[in-house]
C-alpha cells in the first residue's frame, strides 16, 4: 500500500511546466481571434446599416420625385384652371389698359411711385 | 451489453459522426472540388445592373414636363400560393388593384408548376399601396421605373415620349435621347443564406447616373393658350387637323407648338399613329395668300415695285397663259399696299411677273422655302419648291398666291418672323439648354441667324403694309388684338387632290391659315394658326383669325409685352 502511495505522489510531483511564452501566444491568438470575430460582426452590422441607409436614400429620392411629379401635375395650366373653377374663382390676366408700367431708368419718378405705394 | 460497453459504443459512434463531419469540412475548406466551388460561388454571387433614371424635360420656367418615377411590376409565385391555399385571398386582393377580371387573375395564379408570373406591369406605387399593406405571401412587387408626363397631353408633340425600354421615340425625347439617358450602374457582391447582400463582400459598386435635364424654350402657359385656342377652333369648325406655333421673333425660340389631333404620352400606345404626327413641321400644304407677304417683300426689296405703285386687278378675273386667275372680291386699280390688304391674287401675280421667274425663285429660297429650317426636333419636312426649269408659264402667277409650292407652318412662320425681325431669319429652336445632374450646363442653344432675305428698311415697310390687313377693310380683322397693333396675313388655299383621286384641287376643301406678329413697330412674337379642311367656313381670316387673336391676346399679357415690345427684364432674361 505504502509503495503504491509513494509512486502516486511521485507521479503527482512530476509536472510539465506550461511555457509562459506559449501561453501568451495562445492568449494573443485567442484575443486576435475574438477581435477578428468582433470586427467582422461590427463590419457586418455597419454594412447592414449602410444598406439600410442606401435603401432609405433611394426611397426618399423616389418620394421626392413622386412629389415633384404630383406638384407639376397640379400646376398644369388645365388642372389649375379646373381648380379655380372648382373654387369659383375667376382670374383673368390684366387688360392692357389696367397695366401701369414703371420703366427701368425712369429714376426719380420710379422711386416716387415706389414710396407712394 | 453492459453499461460500459454501451457508453463506449455511443462514444465511438459520436466520434465517428464528428470525424466524418470534420473530414467533410476539411475537404470543403482545404480541397474543395471545382464543381463544388462553382456551385457555392454561383449561389453567393450577386451582380446587379441598375439603369440610371432618364433626365427630366422642363419648360423654360422650370416646370417639369417629363420625369422618371418609381413603379412596380406586380408578380406572384403561383406554386407557393397554391401550396399555402391562399389563391382565393390573393386573387380577390389583386383584382381590386389591377385592370384584370377575377377569372383572368385566377388563371394566372392557377399554375402549380410555375414559381413566377407577372400579373401587371408598370404600376404606380400609390395604386399598389393597399395590396402592399396586406403583406400577402407569394405576391412580389418588383421595383422598376416608368416615364411620366405630369401635364398629360400638353405639348405632347414637342415632348414626344420614350418607350418602355427608356429610349426616346418622338419629339424632344428622341432628339435629346443621348443627353436624357442615364448611365447604367453595376454592383458586384455576394449574398448570404437569406439572399441579402453581404455589404463587406461588395467588390464593385458603380452608382448609376441619372441623365441630364433638358430645358425647352416652350412656356407651358403659352402652350396652353395655343392648345386651348385650337380646341375652340376645332369645336367650331371641325377641321381634320389644326396646328399653331408661337415664336419669339428676335431669337427664333419656339414658345409654343401645338398640333391637333393630339395624344397623351402617358398612354401613347392607345393613340393612332396619325395623331402623333407633329403637323406644325411635318405637314406640307399650299399656303395660299400668306405667300403674298413674301412676294411683295421681295419685290419691294428688289426695287421692282413701291407700296404706292398701282396695278389693275381686272375686276377679279384675268386671263394669263391661257388660264383664268380669279380674285374672291373683284377689284379694279389697287396699290401694292392694298393688294396686300385686300389679298388680291391678280395683283400679287402681276407683282411677281414684274420680278421674273428667277428672282421669285431666289427670293422664295432665301425665305427658306424648299429646305428645312434646322429645327432641333425630329420629323421636319423641307416642303417643295420646284426649280424654275420645272415651272410652266403660269407657275409664277400661282406661286404669288401660294399655290404650286408646298410649305410647313414652321417654314412659313420663320419667313414671316424674318419680316418682323428687320429682315433677318433666325433659326427656330426648341432646346434651350441641357443641365447635368450636378447642375452644370453642358449644352446651350444660342440664337443664330440663318440669312437675311430682305433689307431692314424693306422689312419695316412690310410690317406697316401687313398691319393694314388687321385694320378695318382688311381680310384679317378678326385677328386684331385690342390695344396692340397686329401685322399679319390671311391664307386660304384649296387642298391638293392626290393623284390617285385624279389630281388637281378639291372644289370644297381648303387649308385656312393666319400668320402674324405683334406689336407691329417692335415685334416680339409671331404666331401662325393653320386649319386643315375646316367645315362651315374656309377663309383664313374667319377660321384662324380668332384663334390667332386669342393666343396673341393672352400671350402678350402673360409675357408682359407692352404695345411697344417686350419688357426690358424679359429681353435681358432671354439674353442671359
Amino acid at each position: 500500500m505504502k509503495k503504491k502511495q509513494k509512486r502516486k505522489s511521485r507521479k503527482a510531483e512530476v509536472r510539465i511546466p506550461f511555457p509562459n511564452v506559449l501561453a501568451m501566444v495562445l492568449v494573443c491568438v485567442a484575443a486576435s481571434g475574438l477581435s477578428y470575430v468582433w470586427l467582422c460582426a461590427r463590419c457586418d452590422t455597419l454594412g447592414d446599416e449602410i444598406r439600410r441607409l442606401e435603401s432609405v436614400r433611394r426611397t426618399v429620392r423616389q418620394q421626392s420625385i413622386a412629389e415633384q411629379d404630383r406638384w407639376s401635375n397640379m400646376l398644369a395650366p388645365a388642372n389649375f384652371e379646373r381648380a379655380l373653377r372648382h373654387h369659383r374663382l375667376a382670374m383673368t390676366l390684366p387688360d392692357e389698359r389696367q397695366v401701369v408700367r414703371v420703366r427701368r431708368g425712369s429714376g426719380e419718378q420710379g422711386l416716387k411711385l415706389a414710396y407712394n405705394k | 451489453m453492459n453499461y460500459k460497453g454501451r457508453t463506449i459504443l455511443a462514444s465511438v459512434l459520436i466520434a465517428a459522426v464528428f470525424a466524418g463531419l470534420g473530414v467533410r469540412l476539411a475537404f470543403l475548406h482545404l480541397r474543395p472540388s471545382a464543381s463544388t466551388l462553382a456551385r457555392i460561388e454561383k449561389g453567393r454571387h450577386m451582380e446587379e445592373e441598375t439603369r440610371g433614371p432618364r433626365g427630366r424635360i422642363l419648360d423654360r420656367g422650370g416646370n417639369i414636363l417629363a420625369v422618371d418615377i418609381a413603379a412596380r411590376h406586380l408578380c406572384a409565385d403561383p406554386k407557393f400560393i397554391l401550396e399555402n391555399g391562399d389563391i382565393q385571398q390573393v386573387c380577390e386582393a389583386v383584382t381590386k388593384v389591377v385592370p384584370l377580371s377575377r377569372s383572368e387573375v385566377w388563371k394566372l395564379l392557377d399554375q402549380p408548376e410555375r414559381q413566377y408570373v407577372r400579373i401587371n406591369k408598370y404600376m404606380r406605387e400609390k395604386t399598389l399601396e393597399p395590396l402592399m399593406a396586406m403583406k400577402l405571401k407569394g405576391v412580389i412587387f418588383e421595383e422598376t421605373s416608368m416615364r411620366n408626363y405630369p401635364k398629360g397631353a400638353l405639348g405632347a408633340h414637342v415632348i414626344g415620349f420614350s418607350n418602355r425600354e427608356g429610349v426616346g421615340s418622338a419629339g424632344a425625347e428622341q432628339r435629346m435621347n443621348s443627353y436624357l439617358q442615364g448611365t447604367t450602374g453595376l454592383r458586384v457582391s455576394q449574398k448570404d443564406g437569406r439572399r441579402h447582400e453581404i455589404y463587406s463582400r461588395r467588390t464593385v459598386d458603380i452608382e448609376p447616373q441619372s441623365g441630364a435635364d433638358v430645358y425647352l424654350t416652350i412656356d407651358q402657359q403659352v402652350q396652353h393658350f395655343a392648345e386651348r385656342a385650337l380646341d375652340e377652333l376645332v369645336e367650331q369648325y371641325h377641321p381634320q387637323g389644326a396646328w399653331a406655333i408661337v415664336q419669339n421673333v428676335r431669337t427664333g425660340e419656339i414658345l409654343a407648338m401645338a398640333s391637333l389631333p393630339t395624344y397623351n404620352p402617358n398612354c401613347y400606345g392607345a393613340a393612332p399613329a396619325e395623331w402623333m404626327r407633329n403637323r406644325t413641321m411635318s405637314y406640307g400644304y399650299e399656303p395660299g395668300s400668306v405667300m403674298k407677304a413674301m412676294i411683295v417683300a421681295s419685290a419691294l426689296d428688289a426695287g421692282a415695285v413701291t407700296p404706292r405703285d398701282v396695278f389693275d386687278c381686272e375686276n377679279g378675273r384675268w386671263m394669263y397663259g391661257g388660264r383664268a386667275l380669279h380674285d374672291s372680291h373683284g377689284e379694279g386699280l389697287l396699290s401694292v399696299a392694298d393688294i396686300i390688304k385686300k389679298s388680291s391674287n391678280i395683283g400679287a401675280a402681276k407683282i411677281a411677273l414684274q420680278m421674273g421667274n428667277e428672282k421669285v425663285y431666289q427670293s422664295l429660297r432665301s425665305f427658306g422655302f424648299g429646305s428645312r429650317t434646322g429645327m432641333d426636333l425630329p420629323g421636319e419636312e423641307a416642303g417643295i419648291l420646284w426649280p424654275v426649269s420645272n415651272w410652266s408659264k403660269i407657275s409664277i402667277t400661282r406661286l404669288a398666291m401660294g399655290h404650286e409650292i408646298n410649305v410647313t407652318a414652321l417654314q412659313m412662320l420663320s419667313a414671316l418672323s424674318a419680316i418682323a425681325n428687320d429682315g433677318i431669319r433666325m433659326r427656330p429652336y426648341m432646346v434651350q439648354k441641357v443641365v447635368d445632374p450636378g447642375g452644370e450646363t453642358i449644352f446651350e442653344t444660342l440664337p443664330s441667324e440663318l440669312n437675311r432675305p430682305i433689307r431692314a428698311d424693306t422689312a419695316k415697310t412690310m410690317r406697316r403694309l401687313l398691319a393694314r390687313v388687321t385694320q378695318p377693310g382688311g381680310t384679317g380683322t378678326k385677328a386684331a388684338v385690342r390695344g396692340y397693333p397686329v401685322a399679319g396675313k390671311t391664307g386660304t388655299a384649296q387642298k391638293v387632290r392626290p393623284k390617285e383621286e385624279g389630281g388637281g384641287y378639291y372644289d370644297h376643301k381648303y387649308v385656312a391659315s393666319f400668320a402674324g406678329f405683334l406689336p407691329v413697330e417692335n415685334p416680339a412674337i409671331s404666331i401662325i394658326v393653320v386649319a386643315d379642311d375646316p367645315q362651315g367656313a374656309h377663309y383664313g381670316g374667319t377660321v384662324c383669325g380668332p384663334a390667332f387673336q386669342r393666343i396673341a391676346d393672352q400671350t402678350v399679357r402673360y409675357l408682359r409685352i407692352s404695345p411697344q415690345g417686350f419688357p426690358t427684364e424679359y429681353v435681358s432674361e432671354i439674353e442671359e
